[in-house]
């Protein structure tokens, strides 16, 4: 029936057309519009994963409710009253067993890397100007096997900062605001204690303007010094084999410990969150326009139909059956389904290619172009949706002209 | 063996009106057949039911000693793509298809339409459409159709060919060469052909007519 349907399609070209361009242009929308978010996300979420450690481990905060204390300072049996009731934060502002965590993470095959670290808030001083800024004090060797910190590093080499002698890397919008250079000194104070001064060696680009303006790395023993808390950590930074198993790993390891363990997707819960908005709006939108597509064919077929009950009666009359009718329209669909999802996704991979050449904020090792994927998943995706929907929608029509009678169509032509 | 109709009845529509009431004939191979009567006597109906196009409401049909109720849906369409032909009153013609495509329809069916082409081209030379083999129905005249249409009815070479007033809608000089064209085939390749007709002239080139009023056979 292939080459009847063909003709049918040929015959009315302007219909065809018309309902192949919906099928092309929902399909190239679904392929452009999935590029781009879904380049957008892999930025993103390439950002978290590699920038950040795959599971962070640090000290459990907890909230003081106002009968929580009552055991401590009464015993168990005790009812109280209190007048003021005690309230505020229980927290250990640093991990109370870091050893019991570094020989676990040691036996663990999942886990590739960690680094222990020490995360403060200072304030960074340059002759007149000061900032606050968030310091990280850890292994350097470690920390670049667990971050990709290594390979933003613009000024300088991030291992450079050695187990001492207060070096630091710092981000280039925090160097520009405090108009200090590399090589350079700057002064770092926690708000306790003596401000120290620090070399800066080196400059990092993240892309992530929040990070560059903010983020300082230092030796673990020169931060401990100057927070003035030797020996101690407040976060595991810990790089798995597996990124896919972090969340599951974290959950596990939350259940048993006294500290917080979070993986870089729970941590990210917000951002997570847009994403599958974003997946909701991308996929809801291409689905309107294919179900306008598939509306289409439904149409034009139905009508068809209606046009052809003679063709039909004569076809069943010759020993046509019912199922080669119901493949005469259902091939049509096919075709424009077909043709409809490979024409749109080399549209769609034609705009991607154009919106990949738009120029966009620098972004880092990203580039400073829109990052459009090219995932093949896209591209089957977007054509099976095409052909589904196209297939769907002749399936009715095509149904409906199996089940004419031959007879009864010739008797009302001859009334 | 040809075709037997045994106490054939066929009733539409609820209250049930009964159409035909009870016909048993049968019908040689061979022959030539016509049916005739007044509008709305059953003579379409008796017509669609010996082509197996329409079933009877009680009785038998055999053809070619084969029941026609008994076999699967399936063979009945092999049947019927094989062994008969059909021509309409409005000759029905698939209008994205050229002249040749439309005779090799039945061809394409039974997948054997390269076979049947050089066939399919010498009956329409034959029926002096040699020069519009590539011409599409709109650019063809009413008789020329109607011509495409039984050489589309013939391509298998079917040993029954049924015709629903297949002048009813041609000028008389068209009529009279449709007419003789049937008279040629049905003598040359001794091809049943049972033609219903209003026309007395041309019933009477039949070789035996079957009277039909109010759903029962005359003579």
């Amino acid at each position: 029936m292939l080459f009847l349907a063909l003709r049918h399609l040929l015959s009315r070209k302007r219909q065809s057309v018309l309902t192949l361009t919906g099928i092309v242009l929902g399909t190239a929308a679904y392929v452009a519009i999935s590029g781009m978010m879904l380049g957008f996300q892999t930025f993103i979420v390439d950002q978290l994963v590699n920038n950040d450690a795959h599971i962070r481990i640090s000290a459990r905060e907890e909230p003081i409710e106002p009968h929580s204390l009552d055991e401590d300072f009464f015993g168990p049996e005790a009812l109280v009253d209190w007048k003021a009731a005690p309230s505020g934060r229980r927290d250990n502002a640093y991990i109370l067993s870091p050893r019991f965590w570094t020989e676990r993470m040691d036996r663990m095959p999942e886990v590739a890397a960690y680094s222990q670290q020490l995360v403060t808030q200072v304030i960074v001083t340059r002759a007149k100007v000061a900032k606050a800024a968030r310091l990280i004090g850890s292994d350097p060797a470690r920390q670049a096997q667990v971050a990709n910190i290594k390979n933003y590093m613009i000024k300088g080499q991030f291992t450079d900062i050695g187990i001492g002698g207060n070096r630091i890397v710092m981000g280039d919008g925090l160097l520009k605001q405090l108009g200090a250079s590399v090589p350079g000194t700057v002064y770092l104070s926690v708000g306790k204690g003596q401000t120290q001064p620090f070399k800066v060696i080196g400059s990092f680009h993240l892309g992530v303007k929040a990070l560059d303006d903010s983020t300082l790395f230092g030796a673990l023993p020169d931060v401990q010094k100057l927070n003035g808390t030797p020996s101690r950590i407040s976060d595991i930074a810990v790089r798995l084999h597996d990124v896919e198993g972090a969340r599951e790993l974290a959950t596990s390891w939350n259940i048993l410990s006294q500290e917080k363990v979070q993986s870089w997707d729970q941590a990210n819960e917000g951002i997570m969150s847009v994403f599958t908005t974003q997946d909701i709006v991308r996929n809801s939108m291409t689905i309107s326009i294919l179900i306008v597509a598939g509306f289409g064919i439904y149409n034009i077929l139905n009508m068809a139909v209606t046009h052809k009950r003679r063709e039909i009666a004569i076809l069943r009359s010759m020993g046509y059956e019912s199922s080669d009718i119901v493949a005469l329209f259902l091939t049509q669909g096919i075709i424009l389904g077909v043709l409809g999802g490979i024409i749109g996704c080399l549209l769609g991979y034609g705009v991607c290619e154009i919106m990949a050449r738009i120029p966009v904020a620098d972004r880092g090792l990203g580039g400073n172009h829109m990052i459009i994927v090219f995932f093949p998943g896209i591209y089957v995706r977007g054509f099976i949706i095409a052909f589904s929907s196209a297939s769907i929608a002749s399936f009715l029509p095509a149904r409906a002209a199996g089940r004419l009678s031959p007879i009864d169509i010739i008797r009302s032509e001859n009334s | 063996m040809g075709i037997l109709l045994t106490d054939i009845r066929k009733s539409f529509g609820s209250p049930p009106t009964q159409v035909l009431k009870g016909i048993s004939l049968e019908i040689q191979e061979g022959e030539f057949v016509s049916i005739v009567g007044r509008s709305g006597c059953g003579k379409s109906t008796l017509l669609y039911i010996m082509s197996t196009l329409d079933p009877p409401s009680s009785g038998t049909v055999l053809i070619d000693g084969q029941d026609v109720n008994a076999i699967s849906s399936r063979e009945l369409h092999r049947f019927r793509n094989l062994k008969m032909g059909f021509v309409f009153q409005f000759h029905h013609l698939l209008p994205e298809l050229n002249a040749l495509e439309n005779v090799l329809m039945p061809a394409m069916k039974a997948n054997r339409q390269e076979e049947r082409k050089a066939f399919a081209i010498s009956l329409m030379e034959e029926f002096g459409l040699g020069k519009k083999l590539k011409s599409f129905p709109g650019q063809l005249s009413g008789g020329e159709q109607q011509r495409v249409a039984i050489a589309r009815g013939l391509v298998m070479e079917p040993r029954y060919l049924f015709a629903d007033e297949p002048t009813g809608n041609l000028d008389s000089a068209n009529g009279n060469a449709v007419m003789s064209l049937f008279r040629r085939i049905n003598q040359e390749q001794k091809m049943a052909v049972i033609y219903v007709t209003h026309d007395i002239d041309f019933s009477k080139m039949a070789e035996r007519t079957i009277q039909m009023s109010d759903g029962l056979v005359l003579s």
